[in-house]
């Protein structure tokens, strides 16, 4: 036996000559529990400038996660690109290591679900492309682009990619998990300039699981519709307003607070919530909120989790009300639930979100039922997107200032807004929302109807 | 097949150091792109061995080692480039790279028809005196009862810090860099950060607060951390920001502190100087060599040179050495960050600033260690000279758009009220544009310092310095409530 896990075929693995590279180095270090997440990846993307090939860049990549329990219960990781039998043998010489260090009273378990049946999720895996062929389309996408308008000057970041994946769960006690998918992804983000005027900017991003599906023209025409609308604009003044978010917007903030919902951040009391939150009453009665990495859409669906627990959809608020977390093996069994199948791998194992959806309940009405994006006469401010999440949300305390794309809305018209940033507390916006549109539209990043909320602050330079 | 450059498989590549033995392997990969008609082809190789530790409240709740080997090939035809990373080290995994990189550019591997290759150069080696490094930095033990001492030196502070968290993490990283045209380099590089943070609960009021410490080439980085004085400063922050009410928004002056506070010229001006900015055309500043960009009090560098500074190289990611440039003086600019690619397309010389994160990042014009120069004022001459405005003592992170609009964070910050300094306020973001916030830059004070960080672009995530003295900016629109 060769000691290289990947197959003849570069950059995909092999399970059983991993597992049993696992059972020997196990046996020879007395080590009888283990577990092991590995992954792997090729791709190629190109992009574009100018109707020429800028970069033009392709991967092969593996890794590998293995977690071991010595005999006094401590866990141990250790991660390597080293998918040799040599780099597998120090891994587990690694993990042998850190285990020595391990918190025996936080120590993660197998999940109980790691042998379960899983739903079968996004087997639409595309056929590859070559470079050219991707390039082609990119230039093509760039060129359609450019010539929508005569304010258009360049695309200077762009992108056309296509990605298949793997990834791996294996333990000690039998379980093996084994996925494999596909990724295209396009994202074109243009420049437009007038004279005596500032630049502009403005981008779109679409993803699919078939690059022959990928909506190219919806994303040309997405960016360049917002770039023209950006390109009469205008300061606003200081003040408080209403304010309508996007889809986009709406899941950018929902997810920029996503510790409210995960029990991890609560245990660590890094979370707006605490344990005893079930039940309570956190926004208005008619918002919900899940978390659907089964849907559907979600073409980045894996139907594992770094533990091996089938992934599922979990409703975490409903009609207002703050019903279920996101576990991994270890929360789950401090809460007395069930992982929910939204955990990493590790000594102290995270938790995230898949795919939120936010819906309206049918059972309860807005308190403006008269807003509407397509005919709404109010003045009001149309926030598309938010920017700096990273360092403008304090998720510990619930607050965040960011600056943002968007227009001020007057009598139907739409006018660029120069510069501002929007201020709040997560849970003030929750609970001062006064509609949710009817319409769920699907975005890359989840699911959301427009949402309105009253009396936020937005910081103008008028 | 085996995963490496070698035949046997006692030599592994991850055991084995880089050096001359590789020469005949690499020779030949570069000779075969030479040959399929590339105008240049680079190998880069790297092997790392990475530690990452967290303590929270008073145990270890995570012990992470991680190795990592890999390669990245990047092939030159024109101003065109393919670059293709792989972490199958074996013959057949490289030539697989080599030739997907070379097929990118329309060329084919063994069509003989290009370019000759000479060979490469003597091995430049900056890693000779770097070989125990490793060995000598702490071992887990030593880290993770360090990370355990400071999290109970918080306790020590105050009883209102809920959460009390120290990390640590130790990237050690070889790499060897060839080309064809003759650079042939290898280097051992040692990056150690500590950081620590809290959260401070008082009934509904809650403030949370951080700080990090980084260094490069310096084992004993954390053996010498002050844990004391960072947890006294940091317990200090998080106490005054328990009551702090929202600043208001507005326009007015603000006094930025020194150190961290340079990441206002880092994203704000640093990356528009970045010849990676000027290839997209997005760079205000492409036509402004030798025009005042900037108010006159204001000269700024970026160099890979401070000894143990974060952002500090014995040679770039392209096997070049770094150089100390000067970007702006008295408020003109001089000079752009240029890497190889970016030298190609744009004309600027290259600075020696060709970073990235690892293997699978071709490298790009990055910022290394960039500051504003120090003035003559002191800080205090600075808050002096503002009736109504600003003080922020320590900035959050912050961003850039495409066009130079920038966005920050202020973590811990107070009112200037008649020249002194008032109540602390939180929520305030800086917002602006590089090209009309520069010349606003009107006070330097003599109190140069450095902080770590790091910076996040089309290279991946590398390892920078940022700094100033303390500098008032005139105006700025403070987002607020």
């Amino acid at each position: 036996m060769k000691n290289s896990i990947t197959n003849q075929k570069i950059g995909q693995l092999n399970p059983e000559l991993l597992n049993n590279l696992l059972k020997r180095y196990s046996n020879e270090s007395k080590i009888t529990k283990w577990d092991m997440g590995a992954s792997s990846s090729s791709d190629i993307s190109v992009q574009v400038q100018k109707g020429k090939a800028k970069q033009l860049k392709g991967s092969q990549r593996n890794s590998m996660t293995l977690r071991v329990w010595n005999k006094y219960n401590q866990v141990g990781i250790t991660s390597t690109s080293d998918l040799t039998s040599e780099g597998i043998n120090k891994a587990m010489r690694g993990a042998i290591k850190a285990s020595n260090f391990g918190n025996v009273k936080e120590s993660p378990e197998f999940s109980p679900m790691a042998k379960n049946e899983l739903e079968a999720v996004n087997s639409n895996n595309s056929n590859p492309h070559t470079i050219n062929e991707l390039l082609s389309i990119l230039k093509n996408a760039e060129k359609q682009l450019i010539d929508t308008h005569k304010s258009i000057d360049s695309v200077p970041y762009n992108g056309l990619n296509e990605s298949y994946m793997e990834r791996i769960y294996i333990n000690s006690e039998g379980a093996n998990r084994h996925m494999k998918l596909s990724q295209s992804s396009i994202y074109l983000y243009a420049k437009a300039e007038e004279e005596n005027k500032k630049p502009r900017s403005a981008g779109g991003i679409r993803i699919h699981s078939n690059l022959e599906e990928l909506d190219i023209e919806s994303c040309i025409k997405e960016t360049s519709d917002k770039l023209i609308s950006h390109l009469n604009y205008k300061s606003i003044e200081t003040n408080k307003y209403l304010i309508c978010f996007t889809p986009d917007a709406f899941l950018q903030l929902i997810s920029a607070f996503s510790s409210m919902f995960n029990a991890r951040s609560i245990i660590d009391g890094i979370s707006l919530m605490k344990k005893d939150s079930i039940g309570e009453q956190i926004s208005v009665s008619n918002l919900n909120i899940s978390d659907e990495g089964l849907h559907p859409e979600n073409v980045g669906a894996f139907s594992f989790d770094g533990e091996g627990t089938p992934t599922q959809n979990i409703k975490l608020v409903t009609n207002g009300i703050l019903t279920n977390l996101l576990h991994s093996e270890a929360t789950a069994r401090k809460f007395g639930a069930k992982p929910t199948g939204h955990a990493g791998l590790g000594a102290k194992v995270s938790v995230s979100p898949d795919w939120l959806v936010v819906s309206k309940s049918e059972s309860e009405t807005d308190k403006d039922k008269n807003l509407s994006v397509k005919n709404t006469l109010k003045e009001y401010i149309l926030i598309d997107e938010l920017s700096a999440i990273h360092s403008g949300v304090k998720a510990s305390q619930g607050s965040f200032s960011l600056p943002f794309d968007g227009w001020i809305v007057k009598n139907g018209k739409k006018i660029s807004i120069d510069a501002a940033t929007v201020a709040g507390d997560i849970l003030e916006v929750l609970n001062n929302i006064v509609k949710i549109e009817n319409e769920q539209i699907v975005t890359h990043q989840g699911i959301s109807p427009y949402v309105w909320v009253e009396n936020v602050s937005i910081t103008g330079e008028a | 097949m085996t995963n490496s450059l070698l035949t046997k498989e006692n030599e592994n590549l991850l055991f084995h150091t880089f050096d001359e033995t590789l020469r005949p392997q690499i020779e030949e990969l570069l000779s075969l792109g030479k040959s399929a008609g590339a105008d240049l082809v680079e190998v880069f190789l790297e092997k790392s061995d990475n530690i990452s530790l967290l303590a929270e409240q008073d145990y270890i709740s995570n012990v992470s080692p991680s190795f990592g080997i890999g390669a990245g090939i990047r092939v030159f035809l024109g101003k065109k480039d393919g670059f293709v990373s792989t972490n199958d080290l074996s013959t057949a995994g490289l030539l697989f790279a080599l030739n997907q990189a070379l097929g990118m550019l329309g060329l084919v591997s063994g069509s003989k028809n290009g370019n000759r290759f000479d060979g490469l150069s003597d091995l430049k080696d900056f890693g000779t005196n770097k070989n125990d490094w490793l060995k000598q930095s702490p071992d887990l033990d030593e880290s993770t009862h360090k990370l355990i001492d400071a999290t109970k030196s918080l306790a020590d502070k105050n009883k209102n810090l809920q959460v009390r968290r120290a990390s640590y993490s130790r990237n050690w990283q070889e790499v060897l860099v060839a080309a064809s045209d003759g650079v042939f380099a290898r280097d051992i590089r040692l990056h150690q950060t500590v950081g620590i943070n809290v959260i401070a609960q008082q009934g509904e009021n809650r403030s949370s607060s951080a700080r990090r410490l980084g260094s490069s080439g310096n084992p004993d980085d954390l053996r010498n951390w002050e844990i004391e004085k960072s947890a006294c400063e940091l317990n200090d922050s998080a106490q005054k920001m328990l009551y702090a009410g929202y600043v208001e928004a507005g326009q007015m002056p603000v006094v930025l502190a020194n150190k961290f506070g340079g990441v206002i010229f880092h994203e704000a001006c640093g990356h528009l100087l970045e010849t990676t900015q000027l290839e997209r055309g997005t760079s205000p500043f492409h036509d402004c060599i030798d025009k005042q960009i900037a108010h006159k009090a204001v000269s700024a560098v970026d160099e890979g040179l401070s000894n143990h500074a974060f952002g500090s190289l014995s040679m770039d990611d392209e096997g070049m050495e770094p150089q100390n440039t000067l970007l702006i003086e008295n408020g003109i600019l001089k000079k752009f960050l240029s890497d190889r690619a970016g030298s190609l397309r744009t004309g600027h010389p290259r600075t020696g600033s060709g970073r990235r994160q690892n293997f699978s990042f071709a490298a790009a014009s990055r910022m290394r260690n960039t500051y504003i120069k120090q003035g003559n004022f002191s800080p205090d001459e600075l808050i002096k000279s503002v009736d109504d405005g600003l003080y922020c003592k320590s900035m959050g992170g912050g961003s850039v758009g495409p066009t130079g609009q920038f966005n920050f964070s202020v973590e811990e910050g107070y009112l200037i009220k008649n020249g002194r300094l008032d109540k602390p306020v939180k929520g305030a973001t800086l917002i602006g544009e590089a090209k009309e916030i520069l010349p606003r830059i009107s006070m330097c004070a003599n109190d140069l310092d450095l902080a770590a960080g790091f910076c996040g672009s089309v290279s991946g995530s590398v390892n920078v310095t940022v700094g100033q003295p303390h500098i008032k900016v005139d105006s700025i629109t403070v987002g607020g409530r």
